[in-house]
């Protein structure tokens, strides 16, 4: 699968209907958040009260040392939009590796060997998604300290139920297939069934599930930071910024608008991304 | 006569090129009369019953030629607002080829029997309620008053294919196309939607063309009936001298590859190689490839010969003798 | 069917009851609350008291048993912050979020069913595109970004509708559209990938030959079946915003349950948290019932299955 993709990339221009916009995107961001305060053009934390609620450089009262304005106390808003992927692509990497190994595992484990384990799982599954993924967040969320690790062990907790689902369902097709039959029958240790045979056969799903994800995480954690719940000072992420920005709405358009066109660019690329990828290697998750 | 098709020529444009589904066909069907369409999957027996209809598929299909006169009228000339009002189900009715998916599983048949009457006005309140039962008996449905608030899923496939053909009869049409109408059922089943058409056709004198692939079909049903292979008409004429006599080398193999019971036994026959693909259509007879009686001059196409009794072929070899 | 309607509900209460122990349980483990409620001088034997008295001296599961038993009899506690009923503040407040929820999914479902419908009669086309185009933006959006871009351009620059508060129609609005943005995307994909496969099939190409009006065709024997999976969407999507309404409401200091229990999760409020979770888990389990049972009314081939 890898060198398939890897075969794809070889012909840039043959490839049809790669979203080349949105990988550009998704790119940049990922550039961003390894090289972090090195692209930003300014401190993204560098407070100067002097400079505060400059306009963006195309309005009246603004300038090219700040691009995109500056917030109520005097920091760039752009550089801190670039420091701002770093949470982003930090948090939608162990979210989605963890929600993703711990569902997948349970959905594994649950779909192979049935029987009352498996109900019980399903049993989790409904319950765990009768609470609405908000309400659960916010309990979660104020149980916890704020932080990173907060955010990660939130999402992780509303998503896994997502990915045990859809596996349990892979592993309970592969599980009447004859091959696998065989290799019980031949008296093939688990673990190696697992590993060796249900394993790569659902690879595709999860990668196309995962980056499926990646846009829905995004948003997730925004939201959460929004509300005080996730990232806190001096940590940048997009959904504090409009937290702060809310109360000087009024005065500020720029700082209510370009975080979250930071958040949108980068939402719709994973989604763009994601939808071609799921096209590309697992078609009939089209109905998620 | 009530239909007279001439040189009719249906294309379908595709992504991959110009696919001539029908390609110059010409037929007809008198008053009272049956005639048999036959011929394997993908010669375009299908597309010729749609194209009857202009049912044909949106932006990609086209009737690119030919003349299709029923009653007199050109159909070829008439906006799409008249087809529907006036021809589709009016004059010239569709029983489709599978009763599992051609009745709409979400309505009570009484609301899809009645949609019919309510297009084309016939009637309305307590009467449409009548002549809905009514149709529905004269199908031999059972009970139909009854039964006019059931589910398509409560009925068997032959019942459905009833119900498919009291919609179809419902105007009086002057035409009837049964598209493979026997395909998907039982062989018990099949007789009786048989004797239902033959019924039908006594009771009104609707003309039917009776679309399907299997010559037992046909014979029990049709006076005449017309081959088609890969988009063109070969053979024509009563069926019971096609079946007696068969000219066209396609129509001989065809019969030959029937199995017979009795007798000696000996391999099946069948027809060695594969229908010619309908987006790249050799430029003489389109059976060549296939035939044993292959000759040079086949690399152009074969006029129409007259075997008598309206019996035509086309085919070199019998123009030759 | 009504065979189908009992197990469903029983899977409702399991489901309710298992919520009830999650939420039961995490909230106990944030740390207790008494010493938000006495001041920090206080002597020990007055904090013992207080502790005594809201019963968390006793070990977790029999502060469960409690907590279930009183929950029976509609006894959630008081709020430690407003000293009322906890129940009373939850119940007050949950017309408030139906009503937003329900807003939000009519906005919705109007913008996405024409416009799906639309775009898959005229698929390919110019605004087919633009449609598709519009609804992945959507997606891309959080919503309480859409709120506060909505409050930015319709309250403060054009003065046209009220950013806060409860009271008529037009203080609806604004809540509703940034509740029901999210999922305009999704139903019209459904509703357009739903119109495509139904226009394909046998009964439609019936009705054609049968003479029936083109609208008709779409409107009454297309939409019908096409109408099936979307219904089990509008569930989901409820729901959804139920969830939802937690953020939007916080925004537009819209008097629901959201906002209250976002504002108690802050002040470790939890009889209030419990009872809010609770009782959105209860609608969110009652709201997905409903659509199971409404299939059967509108797929007749369902009711007669089990």
């Amino acid at each position: 699968m890898i060198a398939r993709i890897a075969a794809l990339i070889r012909f840039p221009f043959g490839l049809r209907g790669a979203p080349w916009l949105p990988l550009i995107v998704l790119g940049a961001v990922l550039v961003f958040a390894a090289g972090g305060e090195a692209f930003a053009p300014q401190d993204p934390n560098g407070l100067d009260l002097g400079v505060s609620f400059h306009p963006p450089c195309w309005q009246q009262g603004g300038g090219l040392a700040n691009p995109l304005g500056t917030d109520n106390l005097g920091r760039d808003v752009l550089s801190r939009i670039i420091a701002g992927c770093r949470i982003s692509v930090i948090v939608a990497f162990y979210a989605i590796v963890f929600s993703g190994g711990i569902g997948a595992l349970l959905g594994m484990v649950s779909g192979y060997f049935g029987g009352k384990a498996d109900a019980l799982l399903m049993r989790l599954i409904e319950i765990q998604q009768s609470i609405p993924a908000i309400a659960l967040a916010l309990i979660l969320a104020a149980v916890l300290e704020p932080g990173l690790n907060t955010v990660v062990i939130v999402i992780v907790l509303t998503y896994w139920s997502w990915y045990a689902r859809i596996i349990r369902g892979e592993i309970l097709a592969l599980k009447g297939r004859d091959y696998i039959a065989f290799a019980r029958v031949a008296g093939v240790g688990t673990p190696t069934i697992f590993f060796r045979h249900l394993l790569p056969n659902i690879r595709n799903t999860l990668l196309v599930l995962a980056t499926l994800q990646v846009g829905q995480v995004i948003l997730f954690e925004a939201t959460l930071s929004f509300l005080g719940l996730g990232i806190q000072q001096p940590d940048v992420s997009w959904g504090l910024m409009l937290a702060d920005a809310r109360q000087y709405i009024t005065n500020a358009w720029w700082t209510i608008t370009m975080p979250g066109i930071a958040i949108m660019l980068t939402c719709l690329s994973a989604n763009l991304v994601g939808d071609w990828l799921r096209d590309l290697l697992d078609p009939h998750l089209r109905q998620l | 006569m009530l239909l007279s098709v001439r040189d009719l020529q249906t294309h379908l444009h595709l992504r991959r090129g110009v696919l001539r589904a029908v390609d110059g066909v010409s037929l007809h069907v008198d008053e009272g009369e049956t005639l048999g369409l036959v011929g394997e999957s993908g010669c375009g027996k299908t597309m010729t019953g749609l194209s009857l209809l202009r049912l044909l598929p949106k932006g990609a299909g086209r009737i690119a030629g030919g003349s299709i006169c029923l009653d007199g009228e050109e159909l070829t000339e008439l906006s799409e607002r008249e087809m529907a009002r006036s021809v589709r189900g009016r004059r010239i009715a569709m029983i489709a080829q599978d009763p599992m998916t051609s009745l709409n599983p979400v309505f009570s048949i009484g609301d899809q029997v009645a949609s019919p009457f309510r297009s084309h006005a016939i009637a309305r309140g307590a009467r449409l309620r009548q002549a809905v039962v009514d149709v529905l008996s004269r199908v031999r449905i059972p009970s139909p008053a009854e039964r006019l608030g059931d589910y398509p899923h409560q009925f068997s496939g032959g019942q459905r294919q009833r119900i498919a053909a009291a919609m179809a009869i419902a105007c009086t049409p002057r035409l009837l196309i049964a598209d493979e109408p026997t395909t998907a059922l039982d062989v018990t089943i099949q007789v009786q939607i048989i004797a239902l058409l033959r019924r039908i056709q006594a009771e009104t004198g609707v003309g039917i063309i009776l679309i399907t692939h299997d010559l037992a079909v046909a014979a029990s049903l049709c006076a005449r009936i017309a081959v088609m292979y890969a988009g063109r008409i070969v053979e024509t004429g009563p069926v019971r001298q096609i079946y007696r006599a068969p000219a066209h080398p396609y129509t001989q193999a065809l019969l030959e590859a029937i199995p017979r019971l009795g007798g000696q036994r000996r391999r099946l026959a069948a027809i060695p190689g594969q229908p010619p693909s309908l987006l790249d259509l050799p430029a003489g007879c389109r059976f060549a490839p296939r035939c044993p009686h292959r000759m040079p001059v086949c690399d152009t196409y074969p006029p129409n010969t007259s075997l008598g009794n309206a019996h035509r072929a086309a085919c070199w070899r019998v123009a030759s003798q | 069917m009504i065979r189908l309607i009992r197990r469903r509900i029983g899977q409702g209460l399991v489901s309710i009851l298992g919520a009830s122990i999650i939420i039961f349980v995490i909230s106990r483990l944030s740390g207790d609350p008494t010493t938000l409620l006495v001041p920090p001088e206080a002597p020990p034997e007055t904090i013992a008291a207080i502790r005594a008295t809201l019963g968390l001296d006793r070990p977790i599961y029999m502060q469960y048993a409690i907590f279930l038993a009183h929950a029976l009899t509609g006894d959630f506690g008081i709020s430690y912050r407003w000293q009322t009923p906890a129940l009373t503040l939850i119940l007050d407040r949950m017309p408030a979020t139906i009503e937003l929820a329900v807003t939000g999914l009519l906005f919705s479902v109007v913008i996405a069913t024409p416009t799906g419908v639309y775009s898959a009669l005229h698929r390919g086309g110019l605004i087919d595109r633009a449609c598709r185009v519009f609804a992945m933006l959507g997606q891309a959006m959080p919503a309480f970004w859409v709120g506060l871009l909505l409050i930015l351009v319709f309250s403060i620059h054009l003065n046209w509708l009220p950013a806060f508060g409860f009271g008529g129609i037009s203080h609806v609005v604004l809540p509703g559209i940034a509740l029901g943005w999210y999922p305009v995307a999704a139903q019209m994909r459904i509703v357009r990938s739903a119109m495509l496969d139904v226009l394909d099939s046998d009964h439609i190409l019936v009705s054609r030959a049968l003479g029936t009006p083109e609208w008709l065709i779409v409107w009454k024997y297309a939409f019908r079946n096409a109408a099936v999976p979307l219904l089990t969407m509008l569930g989901v999507y409820f729901a959804a915003m139920l969830g939802g309404a937690f953020v939007v409401e916080t925004i537009f200091a819209w008097p629901g349950v959201g906002r209250t229990v976002v504002e108690a999760v802050f002040s470790r409020d939890f009889p209030v948290v419990q009872a809010g979770v609770l009782f959105t888990s209860i609608l969110f389990v009652v709201s997905n019932l409903l659509v199971d049972i409404s299939y059967g009314l509108v797929d007749p081939r369902i009711r007669d299955d089990r």
